[in-house]
């Protein structure tokens, strides 16, 4: 498949810098919660609000993929009943929002974190152990 | 102890490989693995067929189909059963990349302690995975994997048991029963309704058949009782039979109901593995947004001078960390700093603004800017446990701000009694001291020791006035604060370290005769490891005092450096001039400053210096003993008396350090990292040993006070030399990190379950 570049994107990417790991909250048990403590490394980067809504936001959807819901209930008893033939053809309720998931880290990438040098990775690609940010050297300060 | 091909990264469906690049080299294919699994399928599905072609016929016929259809169903949910337990990706977790664990070095601790629901849980450094293992998780030795909420290796299956595919293990266990209890049940009216002509062979099979349904069915339905227990107290075979929760609390679990219906009811778990690599179409390019500082907010910094913004900012901070659990603080990037020397310059800007010290961009990014996260990421690293509690943060912070007011009164009669030896230039000047000064307590708000330290003794340190500061500092933060006083110590005598590029830029000239001079305890103060970074760093740039990027490496990031960021310095070293590697050498067990000590060219300490040095090295005693033998060793010639104490050999060191050309440089000093009676293991880079390691590295302080080949530990090859140096570390950390997870975790029962609380055995 012909892909075509702008010349924007010819240009190189930036340097990464840094990596900060936003690591698990475990307050609450094996629940899947981030912590929404601001890393002192992306004070100079980001809003304090901002990154902790983000989080917020993620720690909420991963609270609704877990829920204990009719959803989850009526998709085991499916299972079940079709000796789980039913996975072959039918997204789990926690794939979805994973996805919705994906979705919206992109979003918050393309909208607030890549205008500031920052990445997010999306956690699962960590085994939900993580939130990977990505600082990028910022070189129109470099001296 | 791994068997099969391609048996780690999980079973199943999914049968995706890594998700690294790397392939792992296919393992042995042992045959004894599916041994079990083999005979399991063999008698589940040889039995259940010759029971339905054998006695279901008669029995549809005598009594109803409705028996065979019922058989068949049963059966049919055991077969799917058993494959989704023998062939679902347990929960495997991904190795963790190379970027994350960069931060934790060899002098990481084996253990970070997480509170939940108020109990103190251990979270175990995972040195195949390379991560800290989650809460529940365990490494199965079988399949060579960590496994989320890790069951058991069930060899029957074939597979461990963990999250994802707990429900079908169970459901695989209740269906089995049903099974084998309708197959018997069948089976014996069969036998009563034929009792004349039982030599039949359909009844000869059928007899075989209950045979061995009767057989099985003792164990199975034992295994499903247990299970059935397990479920409903919300625990995993791993935690019951290792007894963790024997006398204390079990903090997963949710009552009975919930229980239940979290494993049958919840939604299936996403497996991490092979799973599609999103792309990133994100691209990113400077110039970059900045967050904009209200007018409020830059009054606020400059006028009330960082203190009381630092002070603000570290309660609030503290007590969301104490509510966080202090090991779960995201581990401090200062490496990445290091790693990356093109890092970005625009701190420079902010730290004048934020920090109120001399724009010093890795002063910034060490300091946790004004929240103790980084204190609590540098004293986990360093020394884990015992710092991650509250109370010592909280120490630390009084401690820093308490001193912080007697470091500045100390900071400018310091400075400038003491001669300048330092060849290098001093750039920095009496604007450098006051921004050092202002930095160093806004430093120590925020690393509460670790990183004050450092940034005390990176600025213009005036050789007594940290000590001062530093004594305090270290006598109650953990060692951290150590570290960060030596690496404060050492930036100031070396602009060698990245960390310290900054701070030595900045320190005036007259600080280098006093670095020169204090050179002992400089090092002794400065945490070890860490700093050997910073130093070699620092010590390849010595005469250039400034020019080199502020590295993030912070004194007391060093020990985050990343070894790759270490071994180009450290060449450089020995080139340097004697007080660099000093001090490096100190604090770098691996650094080989192979240079003669440059104690020989300094003068002798003042001194006040002298009596100043006996406070930090009263908070240095702290320091394993460990410690002490390596941080003597810097002085090359290690007198008798240094066995004693830590700072008295500092003393005694340095000054023979100046007088005498000492060959071997310090490196064992691996600075205050942890009070003596921190026994905590810290895990290696590719082996977890720490406890066999701490325990013999324990013993080698003891035989002089200067590690004997110091060569050996000089040359940067000799990174077993170094491991000791941070099991001795370690292991004093650990034994504080124990004890203070024993002692913080919810009272009694917090204790016990932090005795209990052990790392799982389970043989998976």
């Amino acid at each position: 498949m012909a892909e075509t570049h702008s010349l924007q994107d010819m240009r190189p990417q930036a340097a990464v810098a840094a990596k900060v790991f936003i690591q698990r909250d475990y307050t609450n048990g094996t629940v899947c919660q981030f912590q929404t403590k601001f890393p002192s490394e992306l004070e100079t980067r980001i809003d304090k609000q901002q990154f902790e809504e983000t989080v917020r936001m993620l720690n909420n959807l991963y609270a609704e993929a877990e829920k204990l819901g009719s959803q989850s209930y009526i998709e085991g008893c499916l299972a079940c009943l079709t000796a789980y033939t039913v996975f072959l053809c039918m997204e789990t309720h926690y794939e979805k929002i994973l996805k919705k998931i994906a979705k919206y880290i992109q979003e918050q990438n393309d909208k607030i974190y890549a205008p500031r040098g920052l990445l997010l990775t999306d956690p699962i690609e960590r085994g939900l152990r993580v939130i990977e940010v990505t600082i990028f050297e910022d070189r129109s300060l470099t001296r | 102890m791994t068997g099969g091909s391609s048996k780690s990264g999980g079973r199943g469906p999914s049968l995706s490989p890594l998700p690294h690049a790397v392939v792992p080299p296919s393992r042995p294919l042992r045959p004894s693995r599916y041994v079990p699994v083999s005979a399991a399928t063999f008698f589940l599905v040889g039995s259940t067929t010759l029971f339905f072609c054998f006695t279901c016929p008669w029995l549809s016929e005598r009594f109803s189909v409705a028996v065979p259809i019922y058989n068949g169903v049963i059966f049919l949910f055991v077969l799917a059963n058993f494959c989704m337990a023998t062939f679902m990706d347990p929960g495997i977790f991904p190795r963790a990349e190379e970027d994350e664990d960069k931060e934790d070095d060899f002098r990481a601790p084996l253990y970070k302690t997480v509170e939940i629901r108020g109990i103190q849980v251990r979270m175990k450094w995972c040195s195949t995975c390379r991560f800290y293992r989650p809460p529940r998780c365990s490494h199965c030795s079988v399949c060579d994997n960590c496994v989320e909420d890790f069951d058991h290796h069930c060899p029957w299956v074939n597979n461990c048991i963990g999250r994802r595919n707990y429900r079908y293990f169970f459901l695989f266990l209740l269906s089995l029963t049903a099974h084998i209890m309708a197959v018997f049940g069948f089976g014996l009216l069969f036998i009563l309704y034929h009792r004349q002509n039982i030599d039949r062979l359909h009844a000869i099979v059928t007899l075989a058949v209950m045979c061995v349904a009767g057989l099985f069915f003792i164990p199975v339905a034992g295994l499903t009782g247990f299970h059935i227990v397990l479920v409903a107290r919300g625990r995993t075979t791993n935690e019951q039979v290792t007894g963790k929760f024997r006398g204390g609390v079990n903090p997963f679990t949710n009552g009975c109901w919930k229980n239940v219906s979290h494993v049958l009811c919840s939604s299936q778990a996403p497996r991490y593995l092979g799973r599609k690599k999103c792309v990133q179409s994100v691209f990113v390019q400077p110039p970059f947004l900045r967050p904009q500082l209200t007018e409020a907010q830059l009054a606020a910094k400059i006028l009330d001078n960082g203190i009381q913004g630092d002070l603000h900012r570290s309660k609030s901070s503290l007590e969301m960390m104490e509510s966080q659990s202090c090991d779960a603080e995201p581990p401090p990037p200062p490496k990445p700093e290091l790693r990356y020397p093109g890092i970005t310059r625009g701190n420079t800007e902010d730290c004048s603004l934020l920090n109120k010290a001399p724009p010093t961009p890795t002063m910034y990014k060490y300091r946790p800017t004004y929240s103790p996260s980084k204190n609590h990421t540098a004293f986990t690293h360093a020394y884990a446990n015992q710092l991650s509690r509250g109370e010592s943060v909280g120490s630390a912070r009084d401690s820093s701000s308490s001193t912080s007011s007697l470091l500045q009164a100390s900071q400018q009669p310091g400075f400038r009694s003491q001669p300048s030896l330092d060849q290098r230039d001093a750039s920095s000047d009496q604007g450098g001291e006051e921004g050092g000064g202002e930095r160093r307590e806004g430093a120590r708000e925020v690393a509460g020791g670790g990183i004050p330290g450092y940034s005390l003794g990176g600025r213009s340190y005036p050789s007594f006035s940290d000590p001062t500061v530093l004594a305090g500092v270290a006598s109650r933060s953990s060692s951290s604060m150590h570290t960060s006083a030596g690496a404060a110590q050492v930036s100031e005598a070396t602009t060698t370290s990245a960390s310290f590029k900054s701070l030595a830029n900045q320190t005036p000239p007259p600080h280098h005769p006093s670095r020169n001079g204090s050179l002992s305890y400089d090092s002794l103060l400065a945490g070890g490891d860490d700093f050997d970074k910073e130093v070699v760093a620092g010590s390849g740039v010595p005469e250039v005092s400034a020019g080199r990027p502020c590295t993030p490496a912070v004194g007391y990031s060093s020990p985050f450096l990343s070894s790759q960021q270490r071994d180009p310095e450290m060449p450089s070293l020995s080139s340097q001039s004697p007080h660099h590697h000093h001090r490096t050498a100190y604090h770098h067990p691996f650094l080989h400053r192979s240079s003669s000590s440059s104690t020989s060219s300094s003068p002798p300490p003042p001194p006040e210096r002298e009596r100043l040095l006996a406070e930090p090295h009263a908070g240095a005693h702290a320091l394993p003993a460990g410690q002490t033998a390596g941080s003597l060793s810097s002085s090359a010639q290690p007198p008798p008396h240094h066995h004693h104490h830590h700072h008295h050999h500092h003393h005694h060191s340095h000054h023979h350090h100046h007088h005498s050309s000492s060959t071997s440089r310090p490196p064992r000093f691996t600075g205050p990292h942890a009070p003596p009676h921190h026994a905590y293991p810290y895990r290696t880079r590719s082996t977890d040993t720490p406890l066999g390691s701490s325990s013999t590295s324990t013993t080698h302080p003891s035989r002089s006070p200067y590690p004997p080949p110091l060569g050996k530990s000089l040359s940067y090859s000799s990174a077993a030399a170094a491991e000791m140096q941070y099991r001795l570390v370690r292991k004093a950390s650990a034994s504080a990190g124990a004890n203070a997870a024993g002692v913080g975790g919810g009272g009694g029962s917090g204790g016990m379950v932090g005795g209990g609380i052990q790392t799982p055995k389970f043989p998976g």
